[in-house]
């Protein structure tokens, strides 16, 4: 018995599959919340000051 | 004005509370949609209807909105600046909102309306968002080398949205 072919983790372009799966199963409203997660934590690290 | 760190939904809950007409399209319009890319502004195609160019004015008074342009920080959008098809890249309280008259190869308001869908965006709100494979044609059109990459993920994203 073969096993089932695993999931490409990059495409043929080299965009990381992975985050996209894992994007697309989060809720619009989840994935805004990543967005500005990460926005708060680049400018962090850039020393600037967050509005919280 | 102090550089904020950007609040998209405090951006839009103005927007929604004033009854302004837009679409997001950008970078947030494409990680709504589960594209993992990041961007620093909020970018919509606003109604250049006069009505709305009305509430539009509003909303932006009570974001203190100001070009963000190098010797233009003191200056307010006006209606006329906002009736046109240009882009006007302003500064907020709750950072950068790009008010783009027309996308692409000239593509309203209007233009872009039956191809938009609502989407709830959390904490109540709700807003219209460009269809990703709309956004990904419309972004195509006017594409630079710059752009490239980020087209890349967000066609690959809606190749795997279709397989889900």
């Amino acid at each position: 018995m073969q096993a089932a072919a695993a999931e490409p983790t990059y495409s043929e372009d080299g965009v990381d599959l992975t985050l996209i799966r894992w994007m697309l199963s989060l809720t619009p409203a989840e994935r805004l919340d990543v967005l500005q997660q990460h926005l708060r934590s680049v400018l962090r690290l850039r020393g600037e000051k967050a509005n919280s | 004005m102090k550089k904020p760190t950007p609040d998209f939904r405090a951006i839009l809950r103005i927007l929604r509370e004033h009854r302004v007409d837009f679409i997001i399209v950008g970078g947030v319009c494409a990680v709504l949609q589960g594209a993992p890319i990041n961007t620093f502004d909020l970018d919509i195609v606003h109604s250049r209807k006069p009505t709305n160019l009305d509430r539009l004015i509003k909303a932006l008074e009570a974001l203190n909105a100001r070009y963000r342009t190098s010797g233009h920080e003191k200056l307010k959008p006006r209606a006329s600046h906002l009736a046109s098809s240009g882009h006007q890249l302003l500064m907020t309280l709750s950072g950068p909102l790009d008010l783009l008259g027309t996308i692409g190869h000239g593509h309203s308001y209007e233009d872009l309306a039956g191809e938009a869908k609502e989407l709830d965006i959390g904490e109540g709100l709700r807003a219209q968002v460009l269809d990703l494979t709309a956004l990904v044609r419309i972004k195509a059109e006017t594409a630079q080398e710059k752009d490239k990459a980020q087209l890349a993920v967000l066609r690959r994203t809606l190749e795997e949205k279709s397989r889900s």
